[in-house]
């Protein structure tokens, strides 16, 4: 059962720092193998001041940046191994490169529950010396009703 | 591969298609370690069987990253403003997945040029796993 005071309310703001071989490293599980993600020279050719991070690199700034997010998800009553990812949504404003020193803050935007399922929508917020680089929100469900 | 010119484009307008073959266990395995999402019904069998699935399923941000590879080959990352899916179905290792997008607005305002992209990512029997959008700024 989800608690609901959690509604609104921001977690611990966290850092994280963008790590060259992790960018390297998520494009490989992806099987993205453009060379501006993997050739310093490659990235400036095309416009580039190194490196970007890919386009779902906010997942590894969360994760790796806040693995307390799985800790948050419990005590907000998310049953994890119900756990389904509903939507993804990124708003991109800087690109993001290696040697970024990203400050996370990770939010509950909305709750919702029913008596099948639990729908809860985190916003998290990236920012590299105050000023937003990238806006994550991400939906999940937890189906609760009897199987 | 260069991002088209606005003019050049039109409604309707099919970007290059990226196709997975049979996606393999082992990358789930390097996609937990990548991201970080460690949740076991990705990589765990008896936890997948445990938690009422057949077996591990494919975590939907890799889904997410091939389609944004699709996109990024094509667009260039510094272009993409905006990227989001919906996750509609449970992809499975073996899959076969094929990335596709068609440019259903374009457009021009204060800001600049702009194309607003319909996302679809389907399996190997037409089924749709992950809708998406994504919108594109030219320069």
């Amino acid at each position: 059962m989800l608690d609901m005071s959690y509604e609104g309310k921001e977690f611990d703001s966290f850092t994280y720092e963008v790590e060259r071989c992790k960018i390297k490293e998520l494009c490989k599980a992806i099987g993205d193998d453009n060379p501006v993600f993997f050739d310093k020279e490659e990235a400036k050719r095309n416009g580039y001041k190194d490196i970007p991070a890919p386009l779902t690199f906010g997942t590894v700034i969360n994760f790796w940046g806040y693995p307390e997010i799985w800790d948050r998800m419990k005590e907000i009553g998310v049953n994890i191994q119900r756990l389904l990812h509903a939507s993804e949504e990124y708003e991109y404003l800087q690109p993001i490169y290696p040697g970024d020193i990203i400050t996370g803050k990770v939010m509950v935007e909305g709750m919702r529950s029913s008596s099948m399922m639990d729908v809860v929508t985190f916003k998290s917020i990236y920012t590299r010396n105050n000023e937003t680089v990238l806006i994550a929100k991400m939906k999940i469900v937890i189906m609760t009703g009897e199987q | 591969m260069a991002l088209p010119n606005y003019d050049s484009i039109n409604e309707g307008y099919e970007l290059p298609l990226l196709t997975k073959e049979s996606i393999p266990k082992v990358q789930l395995v390097k996609y937990a370690g990548a991201s970080g999402d460690f949740n076991q019904i990705h990589t765990v069998e008896e936890y997948a069987k445990q938690a009422g699935l057949d077996g591990i399923i494919v975590h939907g941000m890799l889904v997410m990253g091939i389609l944004g590879q699709m996109i990024s080959d094509w667009a260039g990352i510094k272009n993409i403003t905006k990227y989001s899916v919906n996750f509609k179905a449970i992809t499975k290792p073996g899959d076969t997945l094929t990335a596709k997008g068609t440019v259903n607005r374009k457009y021009q305002d204060e800001k600049g040029k702009f194309a607003d992209c319909k996302l679809q990512v389907e399996d190997q029997k037409g089924e749709v796993k992950v809708t998406g959008k994504c919108t594109v700024k030219f320069e």
